[in-house]
């Protein structure tokens, strides 16, 4: 295994966005089944770990392209953009007042499991929106508008962070 | 010219040779040793023909180690110097054995740290490692003699939800007996390998695990040899004693003979159990009482344990990100999944017959040495690659007493992490770091693993100083954890060896907890943040007053120490909103005394004075 120039030449897919997620995992289960430290289980110490580095990096570089959140916010720390940080200036009064919008909706499904039938369109909508700034990413990193691509990445996160929270409160419903 | 071949005297044979590695299921009521015998891989019995090995040691009077069935007819006669269920008091300490209660009726020896717990029996002071160690040595033994050679290594499987302790004190078990361990491998994952080679395709996989007292599920994907753990869920309260409970005040009630003994009923109760699996109906007496029972009036009884179970295995779906239809095979393991109604459940849920080719009790430890086959090197790298999960979420503790999760839970191993933090406090040149491992918000609600301290930080303003923290987490599941300052190179690191353990059940009820209290965390999280800030605003004033006491106008620093005071109040006990309100207010207070600091500073600087 050479030490790649990012995550997506590791599993020789394209810089991009959108990628081809089957060949991402089967790329991901090959070099795994090459790299793994049980590979060389009965061998010495150095090669042991040698090979847990190997393969943790291999697992981290998954985890960061199945995500589309972590894909985008790599995409944009590929191209030098600081996500880690977000100030006041980077989001839209509207989007502010869209999750507000949202979260009302999603406070007001009553408790219990008669809440779940108010919940899964909300989850539905927050897809579409979810879909929606996908594209608007694509075309803002294509465009090179970084500002842009990182707002839009922040709005991905916003509303990545209250589908979760929708999750918690269904499994709250559902007993789990 | 061909290149002469040179062999080092002593060094491996030119020709390898079959390496001979067993697979050891280290159970909390029976043991096994599995081993490649010929094409398969089967389970090795003794010299009188079992398989099981029951998990029990006894110590006797005689200076001899007794295990297994042997061990077992002591249990009543000597309890003291019979050890049984070791494996629950593993990576524990003893107020966590104590809280076992009745499976102990041990004396423990005092002279031994809390964190290290030791029974005391006639042979001296025994730790759950070394009990361990001598059912592993009898499993050892067989296999050596079984096999006819020295065994090279041992894959060993532990419970999916075993933390950090109860695994290390695993292998420490395994190296006291002299064993090689090549991998310890979660008990579910095991059993998917006994099955997986067979149908060899692709998948996704349930494996079912119903024993004596707990239950697990886990879902695995496999695609072209490689298993990867997609989620674990289970309830360590649950399992075939509770049909036998249940089954028995059943027939207390039908007899109605009040003063049948529960000791009877419960033998009875477990005696119709087995029978039914076996036949639709079966006839009883119990006192003067006969009766009958068939098996849709057991599934009737048995409704609420069956029920939990299932309700377990749509939690798991639902965190595998998997819906019913996408599961291609569901295999059953554990004693209590021969029970026709478990396993008429199992079909009916997951909408398919689940997989009973191999024997419940066998599979797991079939797994372990075909995987321990592998491991060893007999088969060729293309064969098949297990990516396991962390069960459980492993962060550091901050400011506020709360935890920063930095590898979450059902993250696929082995795993590296980092995460920068910096200092709170102007010139701090140290950082106490505490590991925790749960998955609540507050470090009180989470398993401590261990703390240590990185010194030498380079004395600088708050907030300047990088420090890189870094959680490792190998194949085996076992974390490591390092920090060091980023600007200078100061490092320290630690290997967790934590000597307390976590209870599983103690890893359950925090994982319902922490969804039951997401929203009490979160406000928790924002009390503790406004506290954070509050404290370093006050810090922040309170040096700006020492510093610059010449810049304060007439008045000012009353007001500004009555600001500060009000604030240290709210700290106390007022609500996240009073803090942030008086946060903010201290912050208008102390403004136009910051603002004439830092102009001051700047025409300084001008004048080129050092600031």
């Amino acid at each position: 295994m050479q030490v790649p120039e990012d995550y997506f030449s590791l599993f020789s897919l394209e810089r991009r966005f959108a990628i081809d997620k089957k060949a991402l995992a089967a790329n991901f289960r090959a070099l795994q089944n090459e790299n793994h430290p049980d590979r060389v289980a009965a061998d010495d110490e150095q090669a042991k770990l040698l090979a847990v580095q190997k393969s943790s990096l291999l697992n981290d570089a998954y985890a960061t392209l199945k995500s589309p959140l972590a894909r985008a916010g790599y995409l944009l720390k590929l191209r030098g953009v600081d996500v880690e940080g977000v100030s006041q200036g980077d989001l839209d009064m509207a989007v502010l007042l869209e999750q507000m919008e949202l979260r009302e909706q999603v406070a007001e499904a009553p408790a219990g499991e008669a809440g779940l039938a108010i919940l899964s369109p909300i989850k539905r909508d927050i897809e579409n929106r979810i879909a929606a700034r996908e594209l608007s990413f694509v075309a803002n990193l294509e465009a090179d508008d970084l500002v842009s691509a990182k707002r839009v990445f922040h709005e991905l996160q916003f509303l990545h962070k209250l589908f979760q929270e929708i999750e918690v409160s269904e499994e709250k419903r559902l007993g789990y | 010219m061909a290149l002469l071949q040179i062999q080092e005297p002593g060094g491996k044979p030119a020709r390898p040779k079959h390496r001979l590695a067993v697979g050891i299921d280290l159970g909390t009521t029976n043991s096994l040793v599995a081993a490649r015998c010929g094409l398969k891989v089967e389970t090795l019995p003794d010299e009188g023909g079992e398989h099981l090995l029951p998990s029990i040691v006894h110590y006797g009077s005689d200076g001899l180690i007794s295990v297994g069935k042997k061990a077992k007819t002591f249990a009543l006669t000597d309890p003291k110097n019979t050890l049984v269920s070791v494996k629950r008091m593993l990576g524990k300490g003893l107020s966590e054995l104590r809280q076992l209660g009745h499976y102990l009726p041990y004396e423990f020896d005092a002279a031994r740290d809390d964190t290290a717990p030791a029974v005391l029996t006639r042979a001296g002071s025994k730790d759950p490692v070394s009990v361990s160690s001598d059912i592993l040595s009898v499993l050892k033994a067989r296999a050596a003699s079984a096999l006819k050679g020295e065994l090279e290594g041992a894959v060993i499987t532990v419970p999916a939800y075993f933390n950090d302790a109860q695994r290390q004190q695993t292998k420490e078990a395994a190296e006291l007996a002299g064993i090689n361990v090549l991998r310890l491998l979660n008990e579910p994952t095991a059993a998917a390998v006994a099955y997986g080679l067979d149908s060899a395709d692709q998948g996704n996989i349930v494996v079912f695990d119903l024993g004596g007292g707990t239950f697990d599920v886990s879902l695995l994907s496999l695609t072209r040899g490689v298993f990867e753990v997609l989620s674990t869920g289970g309830d360590t309260n649950l399992g075939g004693d509770d049909f036998d409970r249940l089954l028995a005040t059943w027939l207390i009630a039908q007899s109605g003979d009040a003063a049948a003994s529960e000791g009877e009923a419960l033998q009875l109760a477990n005696d119709l159990k087995h029978q039914l699996s076996d036949v639709e109906e079966v006839k009883f007496t119990m006192g003067d009482y006969r009766g009958s029972l068939s098996r849709e009036q057991f599934a009737e009884i048995a409704k609420e344990p069956l029920s939990r179970a299932m309700m377990i295995c749509r939690r798991s779906l639902r965190d595998a990100r998997l819906e019913l239809d996408e599961i291609d095979n569901v295999i059953l393991v554990g004693g209590s999944t021969r029970m026709p109604l478990v396993r008429a459940a199992v079909a009916e849920f997951f909408g398919r017959e689940p997989l009973t080719s191999i024997d419940p009790d066998k599979v797991v430890a079939v797994g372990a040495g075909i995987q321990a086959d592998v491991l060893i090197g007999n088969k060729s790298d293309s064969d098949f690659l297990l990516l396991d999960v962390t069960p459980l979420s492993l962060g550091i503790e901050t400011m506020g007493e709360l935890v920063e999760k930095i590898i979450p839970r059902n993250t696929t191993i082995p795993v590296s992490r980092a995460q920068e933090f910096t200092t709170f406090k102007d010139g701090q040149t140290a950082m106490a770091l505490h590991v925790l491992q749960g998955e609540r918000e507050a470090v009180a609600d989470c398993r401590s693993l261990a703390r240590f301290t990185l010194r030498g930080i380079p004395s600088m303003v708050a907030g300047a100083a990088k420090i890189r923290v870094t959680f490792q987490v190998d194949a085996d599941g076992l974390l490591s954890v390092s920090a060091e300052e980023t600007l200078t190179g100061v490092k320290s690191e630690i290997q967790v060896k934590p000597s307390y353990g976590l209870e599983a059940e103690t890893i359950e009820s925090m994982l319902q907890a922490s969804q039951e209290n997401a929203r009490a965390d979160m406000e928790l999280r924002s009390l503790q943040e406004a506290k954070v800030d509050a404290m370093q605003l006050i810090d922040a004033v309170a040096a700006a007053v020492i510093a610059d006491p010449q810049l304060l106008e007439e008045g000012e620093e009353q007001r500004i120490n009555q600001g500060v005071a009000a604030l240290a109040a709210a700290l106390e006990n007022g609500s996240s909103a009073e803090v942030s309100d008086l946060t903010a207010a201290l912050n208008q207070i102390s403004g136009d005394f910051a603002a004439r600091r830092m102009d001051a500073h700047i025409s300084r600087a001008l004048q080129g004075e050092s600031i």
